[in-house]
């Protein structure tokens, strides 16, 4: 399931319009970058992620979406940033959480690790390789220093 | 392993299996005396750690947060933190707050047992440096740990691994310290880079705030449990300690505990050992109140919950036009500088700082932290600003010596209780004025490093509230029982069956992550004890 509702089979039922306005609210905080190279937050199935990690999330999500009138989806893009603006400024907490799941979501996504230079998947067995360093300048480091205070007994 | 019943009197009665209650345990059990430790918590299971799933960070901000108020477990206690600008953190269970520690592995240093002679404040310990060293010695080959012999700044001292890799953050600062012609050295860490006493080596995962599930950051549930247990160590989880008791003649004679079912129990024991670190400690003595200790128990000096110490800490954030791989490596153990560590007479404070350097988040916490700060936004410009800060960034964590103040307490909360209905612990604390100018001086130099590292942007946080890791100070040490709770080997100077070996019994804080030198203090005492065995209560 994606949040995509299907715009020719008018009139949307509740559900449908619902969507809708979630898809708009992804792709108004979370859009494609300029360069197209990473997708937007709607590209992503937010509902899944919904469903299966944060399901104490869902009656949220309902009320947050309850914000935003079934003409949001279709309002162009400064009207919808100050819709969310007004929204993150009357309900901070309700928003921060709804920003939370969303970047939750987002920086899980294989594809967008990938995109930011992370390994997809969990940091565990994979693991990282990290450069050694260069131990040769800490001969400097021993020459200047005044070394330790010393404390009598 | 012994088992002990109910009823039948342990030789030794250990509360609190963390840092210090593990190395206590290890060291006495070859006395062969029966010892049952105490903890309220469970074990944890690598497994079960965050970075085993995709969803790693999330967690941290829920069930494995550091702070207990957020995470809320059952076997976690709240902690009223109202009247604190730092909150405190730890984690409950076996291994206690090692589960979760970053593994930044400083000793104190040699002037640091002499504040008093060296720089006119706060008091002497009882203890220095040269009497613990064979107890550091020992206690970095129990527990593990990576390092490079050397540094100026410390007599010599030779970790048993070869360092971590510094990485390109490392590097980084590095060059910026010598750009400046200050201090620096790869830090000691509480984590392998070798295989190591049937560990595996650390994989670099980066955030071990979170429990290892790799097994290579020594946290002691797989250093020093595994041992202590093999040779005859019980070991209870889902015991909550309500109170110590004391017997007519007012020695310590036991523990009130509840069991995971919420049971009333009570465990005799000959000898009892507090090590539920710097608040746990004094709350439970504070609770353990009768006829001979109405003030509490070991508490004739009136100090016990008195002269908290944290390090308060500031943090410098550069930010890179260079990728720095931040994320990659674990986090609070890169390099240190030393270069503010002793007083200096030409500034305006007393004593001084370490300056770590740590790593960058995951991209989450990135971005959250971002949204916090102002710095990336969400909507159209938010790619743009992830992208120069993830794995862009390099911090100085500026861990500030913190001096014992009576007005810094822990008491018992008159109204929140655990889950047990034990009082809460109460954290009544300022920052001092000598800590504001040493935090103010810390970030300057801070923002220099960072200038000389060429950050193209450099943040900072004058004092970092979730910043309580170090819980110090609250049943101090000392030869004279009117201005200290134990002498100069953990026992209590009121109670001479009772002893502490947790964080309480600093005398002063030192500017490093103290907990080698709390597992270092614990082995001192123990073999203390032990040498002591025939006449323990004279
Ligand atoms: C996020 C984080 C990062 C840290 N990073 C570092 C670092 O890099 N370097 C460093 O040196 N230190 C660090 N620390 C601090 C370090 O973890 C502590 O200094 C050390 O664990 C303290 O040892 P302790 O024995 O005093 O107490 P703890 O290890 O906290 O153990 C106390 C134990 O007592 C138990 N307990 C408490 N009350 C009761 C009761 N009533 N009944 C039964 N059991 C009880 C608790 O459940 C706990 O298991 C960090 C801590 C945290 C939380
Ligand atoms: S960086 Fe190393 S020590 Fe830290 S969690 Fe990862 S494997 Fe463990």
């Amino acid at each position: 399931m994606t949040n995509d509702g299907n715009a020719t089979d008018h009139p949307l039922s509740p559900a449908q319009r619902q969507r809708q306005r979630l898809s708009a609210l992804l792709d108004t905080i979370l859009p494609a970058s300029e360069d197209g190279a990473m997708p937007s937050a709607g590209e992503l199935d937010f509902l899944a992620f919904v469903r299966e990690q944060a399901e104490d999330f869902m009656p949220a999500l309902g009320r947050a979406l309850d914000h935003f009138d079934d003409e949001f989806p279709d309002s162009p893009l400064p009207v919808r940033l100050a819709r969310v603006q007004d929204y993150a400024g009357t309900e901070g907490k309700a928003f921060n959480s709804l920003l939370f799941h969303i970047y939750d979501c987002y920086y899980q996504d294989d594809r967008v690790r990938e995109l930011i230079g992370v390994m997809p998947g969990p940091p565990f067995p994979q693991g990282n390789t990290v450069e050694p360093g260069d131990l040769s300048r800490l001969d400097a480091v021993v020459a200047r220093s005044p070394g330790y205070r010393r404390s009598l007994r | 392993m012994n088992k002990a019943s109910d009823n039948e009197t342990v030789d030794v009665l250990i509360i609190g299996a963390g840092a210090s209650g593990a190395a206590v345990a290890w060291s006495l059990a070859d006395t062969r005396m029966h010892i049952l430790c105490l903890e309220q918590g469970d074990w944890t299971t690598t497994s079960d750690y965050p970075t085993n799933a995709k969803n790693w960070e999330a967690q941290q901000f829920g069930a494995y947060n550091i702070n207990p108020n957020v995470r809320g477990l059952e076997t976690d206690y709240p902690i009223n933190g109202d009247a604190s600008p730092i909150d405190v953190v730890n984690f409950n269970g076996v291994g206690g707050s090692t589960i979760l520690y970053a593994a930044h592995w400083p000793r104190l240093h040699p002037s640091d047992f002499r504040v008093k002679t060296l720089d006119g404040v706060a008091d002497d310990w009882p203890v220095d440096y040269a009497q613990l060293e064979p107890y550091f010695v020992e206690n970095d080959r129990m527990m593990g740990v990576s390092g490079l012999a050397g540094d100026p700044m410390y007599p010599p001292k030779l970790p048993p691994l070869p360092p971590l890799p510094m990485g390109l953050v490392g590097d980084t600062m590095a060059k910026a310290y010598d750009k400046l012609g200050w201090h620096w050295w790869p830090s000691d860490s509480a984590i392998i880079s070798e295989p190591y006493e049937g560990r595996d080596k650390c994989l670099n995962l980066g955030p071990c705030v979170s429990g290892c599930s790799q097994g290579g950051k020594s946290s002691t549930d797989i250093t020093y449990w595994p041992q202590a247990i093999r040779s005859g160590v019980e070991l209870r989880t889902r015991c909550r300690v309500r109170e110590i008791t004391v017997n007519e003649q007012g020695m310590a004679d036991g523990a009130i505990y509840y069991d995971g079912d919420g049971q009333e129990r009570f465990q005799k024991a000959e000898v009892v050992i507090m090590a539920c670190n710097g608040v746990g400690t004094p709350r439970i003595l504070l609770n353990s109140k009768s006829a001979q200790f109405p003030d509490g128990l070991a508490n004739n000096s009136g100090l016990v919950g008195k002269n908290l110490m944290f390090h308060p800490v500031s943090v410098v954030q550069g930010v890179f036009e260079e990728r720095l791989d931040s994320h990659k490596g674990p986090q609070g153990c890169c390099i240190l500088s030393k270069e503010f560590y002793e007083t200096d007479g030409d500034r305006d404070f007393v004593r001084g700082y370490n300056m770590q350097i740590v790593r960058g988040a995951g991209p989450l916490t990135t971005a959250m932290q971002g949204h916090g700060s102002g710095t990336i936004p969400w909507g159209p410009g938010h790619h743009e600003a992830f992208r120069k800060r993830f794995d862009h960034v390099a911090s100085i964590v500026n861990v500030c010596e913190d001096l014992p103040e009576e007005c810094n307490t822990v008491t018992l909360d008159p109204e929140l209780v655990d889950s047990n209905g034990i009082p809460a612990p109460k954290i009544t604390y300022r920052v001092s004025e000598n800590s504001r100018k040493m935090l103010a001086h810390s970030v300057a130099r801070g923002r220099e490093v960072m200038e000389a590292a060429g950050a193209r942007e450099i943040v900072s946080n004058d004092l970092l509230r979730a910043s309580g890791w170090h819980l110090l100070g609250t049943a101090r040490m000392g030869h004279d029982p009117a201005s200290s709770v134990v002498n100069s080997w953990g026992r209590s100077h009121d109670v001479k069956n009772l002893f502490i070996v947790d964080g309480s019994i600093f005398v002063t804080s030192g500017g490093v992550n103290p907990t080698s030198t709390i597992q270092a203090l614990a082995l001192h005492i123990a073999d203390t004890m032990k040498q002591n065995l025939a006449n323990l209560f004279d």
